[in-house]
């Protein structure tokens, strides 16, 4: 016998905390945003995403990829931090405890709400110790230069390496083996243990696809 | 603040509202009061409402793990709970971002669709014999939507701001 009394005694039961009309707090007179917790959030503008492009390929070239990427890690990191309180304040509940589903929701409300587009998990190469995450309308990748032959989304995949090498408490690298800027639909992100992710990136050079990078890492890992 | 009302206050900003302006006006507040009555009667039989719900779901499921049975539950409280505030602010999308966004997917991963129909059928079903018919628009509409939404399939019923 279900009881509803009991069912309701919680007087809280939580929906959305990431819907964007509640977790971006605006104030007109100051100028200010922040999120529901009253943490200041910072609004890049497009321009100035483009002229951190620009700006690093004139004074850095080739090592703006680099820079972008430790830039990326640094972000995740309080990121990450931020989320796991946030999420579990909110649900009341450690990040552990919670279901996967509802981890991986608010990650993605979360995602969307900071406007860094969408982004989706692709659990299917587990077994074999990779995880693929893919995002589509990025902000970064709208930003940076295109066709270079190279993915730019080095922030996002310093992000996500540093997120998730906190959530699983490995040390993961994350390689990004498709590109907006290179006429993809989505950006695609490969995490998993650096020496097995790391021989992507030579296949990546040598302009292999996605599908393929994936296949040879799962062809290397069972070899 | 509602749009409606603030749209109001700005077309009188330089002259008296028109006879229309003021018959569109008390029909808000009209409609205000019986949404906010029509809250308070959601929230104030709350576990009236659902017991009879809880009862016939495990009847209908005797066999379904009560844990999934009243995470159903639970998340169909949620529901009316969003629903009643999206009703008393006239406004179905505060439903869509602050709940259904989040609970699609889980639902989906939980697999419970079949579960939520008779959930719905049932709840729909206590809200008619509970409301009266006007009381019964306000928020039945949002909750034929959220259920659409929830089991993947095309809106039937289409809400109006």
């Amino acid at each position: 016998m279900i009881s509803v009394a009991d069912l309701v005694k919680d007087p809280i039961i939580p929906g959305n905390y990431y819907a964007a009309d509640a977790y971006v707090q605006g104030d007109f007179e100051t100028g200010l945003i922040e999120n529901r917790k009253g943490a200041r959030l910072i609004a890049l503008p497009d321009i100035l995403l483009q002229a951190i492009y620009a700006g690093l390929d004139q004074e850095v070239g080739q090592a703006c990829g680099v820079v972008l990427f430790n830039c990326g890690r640094w972000w995740g990191k309080n990121f990450y931090r931020r989320f796991v309180e946030e999420v579990s304040e909110y649900y009341r509940r450690p990040l552990a405890e919670m279901e996967m589903v509802e981890f991986l929701q608010c990650l993605k409300e979360c995602w969307k709400t900071h406007g860094w587009g969408t982004i989706d998990l692709d659990v299917s190469f587990y077994q074999q110790g990779f995880l693929v995450v893919k995002t589509w309308d990025s902000p970064f990748a709208a930003a940076a230069p295109k066709n270079t032959g190279q993915p730019q989304c080095a922030a996002e995949a310093g992000i996500l390496e540093s997120f998730f090498s906190q959530l699983t408490g490995r040390n993961l690298h994350c390689v990004q083996t498709a590109c907006e800027t290179l006429g993809a639909t989505n950006n695609l992100f490969v995490l998993g243990l650096r020496e097995r992710v790391e021989p992507a990136k030579a296949w990546l050079q040598e302009g292999q696809d996605h599908d393929t990078i994936m296949e040879r890492l799962c062809r290397t890992q069972a070899a | 603040m509602h749009t409606e009302l603030m749209n109001l206050y700005y077309k009188a900003e330089e002259n008296y509202l028109s006879n229309v302006d003021i018959k569109v006006f008390r029909h808000h507040i009209e409609s205000l009061q019986q949404r906010l009555s029509t809250y308070e009667f959601l929230r104030d039989h709350e576990i009236e409402i659902f017991q009879p719900v809880a009862d016939a779901l495990q009847k209908k499921y005797p066999t379904e793990n009560p844990q999934t049975l009243e995470q159903v539950l639970r998340q169909a409280i949620a529901l009316l709970r969003y629903a009643a505030m999206a009703m008393l602010l006239n406004n179905p999308e505060f439903l869509q971002h602050r709940l259904l966004e989040w609970l699609t997917e889980v639902v989906n991963a939980h697999q419970t669709q079949t579960l939520w129909s008779s959930c719905h059928e049932l709840l729909s079903a206590r809200l008619q014999e509970m409301l009266t018919a006007a009381e019964q628009d306000l928020i039945l509409p949002l909750l034929d939507h959220a259920q659409a939404t929830l089991v993947g399939l095309p809106a039937v019923v289409s809400v109006h701001a």
